[in-house]
């Protein structure tokens, strides 16, 4: 079996491509920092009130660093009585906000409109994941996966001030 | 520009031999053919009409759109019928003509394959019942995990379509081993050797829907089972849902590979090269599916990592086809009188509906093939995830290249199973080239709606946190809709005509049949199945092991269903 020396260039020339993107992907982990939802923990999605989820909501870690606990359902994001209802989260500009998230009943996602956050909110499990708001303006946390008829309306706002 | 020298690895041109179809396999592809477009024309028409619901401006002035008003049903139709039963129907109907015309001898059995037809047909004839009759219930989408649980004979029709595909692959290893225990020393045709590879690829791929169907899903939906866990599911739906969509794309480029380069008028570049992506797509399709879940929090980045490197590897066999596929179309169009170096894409049988449909879907296949190399880059993927880039990438891939290619194959297939010529050439030009305008600007507009955060199967058209950029992205959709629409009925239109109308004698030339296998020089085993099932099975360890004991989460003992109680799908 021969191969052609026209489709040994490129063939050579699709491995250059994609070791460039395998690079750029490794690159992007090692030098950018960017990380992949991983394990956090497993919970009792019906018994959130023993985790920290039984008081979502927003806590100062230290000089612009922030925790913000956040419980998904149908269809709301519940960021606590101070964020309502659909909730809005406030932070000054410049704060590392890392996000605990759950879903206490069907899937749910996790997406902030113009930062690099996309989680899949799966019951049982908490989704960890940590954004930097650098410029001001205002940012949806929206639903992007299916949860039921009201799916599309399932949102929160992030305001960076 | 000097031509290319073809290697000499065939010495006899492959000759069609006259197409004498019998009854028998009239009766049994043509039974395939119907019932993948009956399955077809209840996903395809629900497509159009997702657009006009997810747009704001054509709410605005349509506030009532007709067929199928609830949106997630529409979205469930469409998944479960294009791509599940149009498919699979359609996949095994074709496979049956390709094995019995390439091979010159019937399939094993006939009773198994209309056993099998008719698990699947009672499959369909349940789904659409479920999907009718219970829209709220059964909007679970085709991408069904729990604890979203939707009525018993939403599952239970897939088992059927499942067993009977499992019977038809059966069907067709007997046939293969038939054939070879008569042939010890021959090379099997390449359109055959593809089949075998495909049907291997879907028995392993079914394994895991078939787990999660049969042991979570089905009895939680009986009321047998009250817990569930929804990370496992996922990670069992994708380890079918990726190499599904290569069971999906491996008819496509047996069309392109043995049936296309005469339709155009040249002949294939490599044989044996072609053979070697087949087998590409067996070890490297299967151990690639989470690249689905890179969002999910139960799975580690580094089983992440590992699925992202054999994903760009899976990408291969698809450049290498690339390469010879078009050199075989640059042959064609050299054949034709192309002199210079660019004008070969324009020399080729634009006015052929058959040859353009595939050449469409190749153009659309280009753009779906890099926006997934994107999607695979686990970084990327964080972009775009669940936004509306990712029906943009697969509506190019599958609604593009696969459906333009099997619409292509339908317009010498059907007329050759009806006896009768195509009702119009123009007609299906008209659905072709409308598909290609109308599915190159939905990606466009869904891919750039995406990038502005727009979720997919979302009602957008009612979402308080629509960008103006978004809506106005959204708004082309439902004008690529139109477009669609337009395409969808033309294709109807021909079909029904060519089916009760047209009077005209089939032309028999027209009708692909490869017979011989002019390869010579590909190693003999290449067909030694053990050895590449074994590098899968390794493949699988390190792709998979790590990615189950995760999700197993064996440190907290083996109760795995310990947590989730199961819903049925939320009511409006």
């Amino acid at each position: 079996m021969e191969i052609n020396k026209f489709e040994r260039y490129w063939l050579i020339a699709v491995g250059i491509t994609l070791g460039a993107f395998a690079a750029a992907t490794i690159i992007a982990v090692t030098v950018f920092g960017i990380r992949l939802p991983a394990p956090v923990e497993r919970i009792d999605p019906q018994r959130l009130d023993q985790t920290i989820f039984a008081n979502p909501g927003v806590r100062k870690i230290a000089d612009n660093r922030y925790e913000a606990v956040i419980v998904a359902r149908s269809w709301a994001f519940d960021a606590g009585p101070e964020a309502g209802n659909p909730a809005v989260l406030r932070f000054p500009r410049g704060s590392q906000v890392t996000f605990y998230v759950t879903s206490k009943d069907v899937m749910h996602g996790f997406q902030i409109e113009d930062h690099t956050l996309n989680l899949e909110l799966v019951p049982g499990q908490v989704a960890r994941a940590t954004a930097n708001f650098n410029r001001p303006g205002t940012y949806h946390i929206i639903c992007n996966h299916y949860c039921g008829a009201g799916h599309q309306v399932m949102y929160g706002t992030i305001i960076v001030e | 520009m000097a031509s290319v020298t073809f290697p000499q690895t065939l010495e006899a041109p492959a000759t069609p031999t006259t197409l004498k179809l019998v009854k028998r396999e009239r009766l049994m592809i043509g039974a395939h053919i119907i019932a993948a477009l009956v399955s077809l024309m209840f996903g395809i028409f629900m497509g159009p009409f997702q657009t006009f619901h997810r747009s704001p401006t054509f709410v605005q002035y349509f506030p009532t759109i007709p067929v199928f008003t609830f949106y997630y049903q529409a979205v469930t139709a469409h998944g479960v019928m294009n791509a599940l039963f149009f498919t699979t129907f359609f996949i095994i109907g074709f496979s049956y003509f390709v094995m019995e015309r390439s091979l010159q001898r019937p399939i094993k059995s006939v009773v198994m394959g209309w056993a099998a037809f008719a698990s699947m047909a009672i499959g369909l004839v349940m789904m659409l019942f479920v999907l009718l009759t219970m829209p709220q219930q059964s909007a679970v989408l085709y991408t069904f995990y729990p604890p979203m649980i939707a009525p018993a004979l939403f599952y239970i029709g897939l088992v059927l379509l499942a067993l009977g595909s499992w019977l038809a692959s059966a069907n067709i290893f007997l046939t293969y081993r038939d054939w070879k225990r008569e042939h010890p020393n021959e090379r099997v045709p390449l359109a055959v050797f593809a089949l075998v590879v495909n049907f291997i690829v879907w028995c392993i791929a079914t394994i895991g829907v078939a787990v999660e169907i049969v042991f979570m899903l089905l009895p939680a939906s009986l009321g047998i089972l009250k817990v569930t866990d929804p990370q496992l599911a996922r990670t069992l739906f994708w380890f079918f849902g990726h190499p599904l969509v290569y069971f999906w794309l491996i008819p496509a480029y047996v069309s392109w590979y043995t049936m296309l380069p005469r339709q155009a008028g040249g002949r294939l570049f490599s044989e044996p090269l072609a053979r070697v992506a087949f087998i590409l797509f067996l070890v490297f399709s299967v151990p690639v599916g989470v690249h689905h879940q890179f969002s999910d929090p139960g799975i580690s980045a580094s089983s992440k990592g590992i699925q992202t490197l054999l994903t760009l590897i899976v990408s291969i066999p698809s450049f290498m086809t690339a390469f010879n596929v078009g050199a075989a179309l640059e042959n064609a169009a050299r054949n034709r009188g192309a002199k210079t170096l660019f004008d070969w894409p324009f020399k080729q049988k634009w006015n052929d509906p058959v040859v353009a449909a595939q050449l469409s879907g190749m153009l659309l296949f280009i753009a779906g093939g890099f926006s997934g190399l994107i999607n695979a880059s686990a970084q990327l993927n964080a972009t775009i995830h669940n936004t509306s880039w990712v029906p943009a990438h697969f509506h190019q891939t599958l609604g593009g290249a696969v459906t333009l290619t099997y619409l292509g194959i339908m317009y010498w297939l059907l007329p050759a199973i009806r006896g009768r010529a195509l009702f119009s050439k123009k007609i299906a030009l008209a659905q072709v080239f409308t598909w290609l305008i109308g599915m190159m600007l939905f990606g466009l507009a869904m891919g750039e709606a995406g990038l502005q955060g727009v979720p997919r199967r979302a009602l957008t058209s009612q979402s308080p946190y629509l960008s103006p950029a978004g809506a106005f992205w959204l708004d082309v959709t439902a004008v690529s809709g139109v477009i669609l629409l337009v395409s969808s009925i033309l294709l109807y239109v021909n079909i029904i005509g060519t089916l009760f109308f047209s009077r005209q004698p089939m032309p028999e030339a027209e009708v692909p049949i490869e017979t011989v296998s002019g390869d010579r020089t590909s190693p003999l085993w290449f067909e030694r199945w053990g050895i590449w099932l074994g590098m899968l099975g390794i493949l699988l360890l390190i792709a998979y092991g790590p990615v189950m004991t995760e999700v197993l989460d064996f440190q907290e003992g083996w109760n795995i269903l310990r947590y989730m109680p199961t819903t049925s799908a939320p009511m409006p």
